[in-house]
């Protein structure tokens, strides 16, 4: 197991957003995390890198307590996320944005023409060959969203959280965007993605976990987990 | 002793009104609109020379000029916004209050240089007949301008209160100040109430500035200053506590004379002390919610 | 190419600035191009904090001021050597800025801007209080005051300053400055630990402040202590930094040779301090219409012959 969260729970003022959640992520795994609209799903992935502090429980990463941990930290311990709004460093360079992840993720590479090259085959991994040098504010969302992922990937993480990397996408991109993902899960990195179209998680993903107001309701085999009764009143009732 | 105590705290309670008066307008413009007008105290100053002018050259007691302050400096204030605010109002959070503190920062330079224009860089003071009377009890002195000057201070403060909570436009403003996105979608004007917070501002700066220029003095370079203690009082109040400032401002305006009897100049250096004080080990202020 | 031409031109420039005194005899132009120096060492410092890594500090006077004073003091006082002087200038300021840095960059937002602020105002006050009266170099020194030896060590710290903001610029340590100006929360989750590159900023730039402190009180006759912490250091540091070029190397280079020539020209035309308002004035609407600069709106007008 490289990814163990227990009894973790945490509230916002009066308002609980995750309960008493146990998630359990083997190695090599793609899992599919879903559930409607404030079910706690960006919360978890929060918790998990570290933007948030659980009121209670524990996360444990590859059998180290990394609870309650700076960002920074469990990036270097080897857990890199993307955001469901992209982040980049849209002052800078495509391959300055990939270059931090090399340089401050878990490789860290100190060396500038060093990164520099392994950075240009990650922008060609995830389609950004030859973009290196345009500045990130020419980028349309496809482009954007793909270099969230090279940033993260430049890091070296054995886990990689994606949230909502398919929303704005057209039909096309997102193909694009689902082989991608599992080139990622091919190559042997865990991946936990957050995301509503149903579509592209079901083709993504090998197990699917549920969540509905902070909860567990369900998880197993991706098209029994649809089926469930449970899970699809908690959508209808959105 | 005791007198000297005495003495002394009600001093304090006296400029610490000052303090609290000067810090409320600051709180409510970044508290509505995350702006943080670092220029102020260069609206106070602006108030108490116009007091000054009013005084000296139509005989009009600083205390009936009160209104006209607070009409005028409203005025400019609004005109303030319009001119180089807005354009920073519209940026998100972050940029928005680094933007606003640069163009305050700008207007630090700015203002001084015309009020030496206008009224020399001489210090001026506002002295009716009756400032420098006092009365005595418990063994102490209570001047009359001071006391005035609190009575003034509290009454502004509920009036803002009111304001705030019981009228319309207060609602939209608190409305706004919550989430502009959805005040927005409920049909507020969102720059208008940002053009009406930001004049409510600074004549609220403005009135703090005739009662320095009477109680105290003014000189174009007291801007600055000002905005010091203001910026320390909201800190420690909590950053956008408007009632809290008020208290904020009594704090330090006693911590400040009490420690000028033990300190002597140094006493100055309290408020950084406060200040950092309270960023290590109560950042949300006093008053403001943890 | 571009390398070693821009290479070759530095080295030129520097050559000049070299041989000038050696050739130009009046005091009031080895005064300007002594003033150009020591702000670009000033501009430098605050561009690395403000302009690489994105916090504004309102506050640079104080450690201006921190610098100067420690330099001075050790230097005529305690008879350390001139350059030993300057460096522990450096360092005291440095070490000082920690004290307002940890708590307020614990906390986001504007908390370091406010405390920059409030500390140097509260600095000023406090020296202004306690020693009233100027500081006058000792007559010994006043006898045999030259200025080229002060414009020499200007020159060699403002160099110093430019290599050092070029190397950071390009080296691991710049990468992870410019993240955290472009987004907090990307940088942490990127790996870039935010705090501990914001007070490493923070240090290398009240380092350079101080030296810049240092510089100066080498080079003044006689000040009121009080003035070394005025806000008017902070300004002139801002402004030349913004109107040449925020983030830039060459921006504080090109804003102090303009800060220091538009000064002396207006000074020709205008009432004594106005040249101030002006500055004011054009601060703003630089930062509110023209937020590369000079050197942004030259690759503009680069981009777009007109």
């Amino acid at each position: 197991m490289i990814l163990e969260v227990s009894s973790v729970t945490k509230a916002f003022g009066g308002l609980v957003a995750i309960n008493d959640l146990d998630l359990a992520i083997n190695e090599g795994e793609v899992v599919g995390l879903i559930g409607p609209n404030g079910s706690g799903k960006t919360t978890s992935f929060n918790l998990i890198s570290g933007f948030i502090k659980p009121d209670r429980g524990e996360i444990i990463f590859n059998g180290k307590d990394i609870t309650g941990f700076k960002p920074h930290r469990i990036c270097q311990y080897g857990i890199a996320r993307t955001f469901q709004l992209t982040k980049p460093f849209a002052g800078l360079t495509a391959l300055q944005n990939v270059m931090i992840g090399m340089m401050y993720g878990e490789g860290k590479i100190r060396s500038v023409a060093k990164a520099k090259m392994e950075c240009e085959k990650i922008l060609e991994f995830v389609g950004l060959a030859r973009r290196g040098q345009a500045p990130v504010t020419s980028f349309g969302t496809v482009d954007r969203k793909k270099l969230e992922i090279a940033r993260a990937l430049a890091t070296r993480p054995r886990l990689l959280l994606l949230d909502e990397m398919m929303s704005g996408l057209t039909a096309t991109e997102m193909e694009e965007a689902v082989r991608l993902v599992k080139a990622i899960g091919d190559s042997g990195i865990t991946i936990i993605v957050v995301e509503h179209v149903m579509k592209a998680i079901l083709d993504i993903s090998s197990r699917l976990i549920v969540l509905n107001y902070g909860e567990k309701i369900a998880e197993g085999e991706p098209r029994e987990v649809v089926r469930n009764e449970q899970v699809i009143e908690a959508y209808l009732g959105e | 002793m005791y007198e000297l105590y005495a003495q002394t705290f009600v001093n304090g309670i006296n400029v610490g009104a000052l303090y609290g008066l000067a810090a409320v307008g600051l709180s409510l413009t970044f508290g509505v609109m995350k702006i943080l007008n670092i220029a102020h105290g260069e609206f106070l100053m602006v108030g108490g020379f116009f007091a000054y002018w009013l005084f000296t050259l139509l005989g009009l007691d600083p205390f009936l000029s009160l209104p006209l302050i607070a009409l005028a400096l409203f005025l400019l204030g609004a005109i303030f916004y319009k001119l180089v605010f807005a354009s920073v109002a519209r940026f998100h959070e972050e940029v928005k209050v680094k933007n606003s503190l640069l163009v305050g920062f700008g207007l630090f330079l700015v203002f001084p240089q015309i009020a030496r224009g206008l009224w020399t860089a001489d210090e001026r003071a506002i002295t009716p007949a009756y400032s420098g009377t006092s009365f005595p009890i418990f063994g102490v002195r209570v001047a009359y301008v001071p006391l005035a000057g609190l009575i003034v201070t509290v009454v502004v403060i509920l009036a803002l209160h009111f304001f705030l909570t019981r009228t319309y436009f207060g609602k939209s403003v608190r409305g706004t100040s919550e989430n502009w996105k959805a005040a927005k979608l409920m049909g507020i004007n969102v720059d208008r109430t940002y053009m009406i917070t930001f004049g409510l501002g600074t004549a609220l700066a403005g009135l703090a500035g005739v009662l320095v220029a009477l109680a105290q003095s003014v000189t174009p370079d007291v801007g600055m200053e000002w905005t010091i203690k203001a910026l320390i009082v909201v800190v420690l109040a909590g950053i956008g506590s408007i009632g809290g400032a008020f208290f904020a401002g009594l704090i330090l305006g006693i911590v400040e004379a009490v420690g000028a009897i033990f300190m002597g100049p140094y006493s100055v250096a309290l408020g950084l002390v406060i200040f950092l004080l309270i960023l290590m080990f109560r950042p949300q202020g006093l008053f403001g919610k943890g | 190419m571009i390398h070693w031409k821009k290479g070759a031109l530095s080295a030129g420039i520097v050559l000049i600035l070299v041989l000038i005194p050696l050739f130009v005899q009046r005091s009031d132009i080895i005064t300007y191009l002594f003033l150009t120096l020591l702000y670009i060492i000033l501009a430098q410092s605050w561009n690395i904090l403000g302009g690489f890594t994105g916090q504004q500090n309102l506050g640079h006077a104080a450690f201006f001021g921190v610098g100067a004073l420690t330099a001075r003091y050790i230097w005529l006082h305690y008879g350390f050597p001139l350059p030993l002087a300057i460096l522990g200038g450096g360092l005291a300021t440095a070490a000082f800025a920690l004290i307002i840095g940890f708590p307020a960059f614990r906390l986001r937002g504007v908390y370091f801007i406010i405390g920059t602020l409030v500390m140097a105002e509260i600095l000023r006050m406090v020296f202004d209080n306690v020693f009233p009266r100027a500081d006058v170099m000792p007559m010994k020194l006043l006898a045999t005051y030259n200025l080229a030896p002060r414009y020499y060590v200007g020159l060699l710290f403002a160099v110093l300053s430019v290599v050092a903001v070029y190397w950071v610029n390009r080296s691991r340590i710049g990468l992870g400055m410019m993240s955290i100006r472009e987004d907090e929360d990307a940088a942490e989750a990127t790996g870039v630990n935010t705090l501990k590159y914001k007070l490493l900023a923070f240090a290398i730039s009240t380092f350079m402040a101080g030296l810049a402190g240092g510089v100066f009180a080498y080079y003044t006759a006689a000040t009121k202590v009080g003035d070394l912490f005025a806000p008017v250091w902070t300004f002139d540091a801002v402004i030349i930094v913004f109107v040449g070029g925020v983030g830039t190397i060459v921006g504080p280079i090109v804003g102090a040779v303009f800060f220091v020539l538009l000064k002396q020209l207006l000074s020709l035309y205008l009432p004594g301090g106005m040249h101030v308002l002006v500055f004011g004035v054009l601060f703003i609407v630089v930062v509110l219409y023209l937020p590369g600069g000079l050197i942004g709106l030259m690759a503009k007008l680069r981009k777009k012959p007109a």
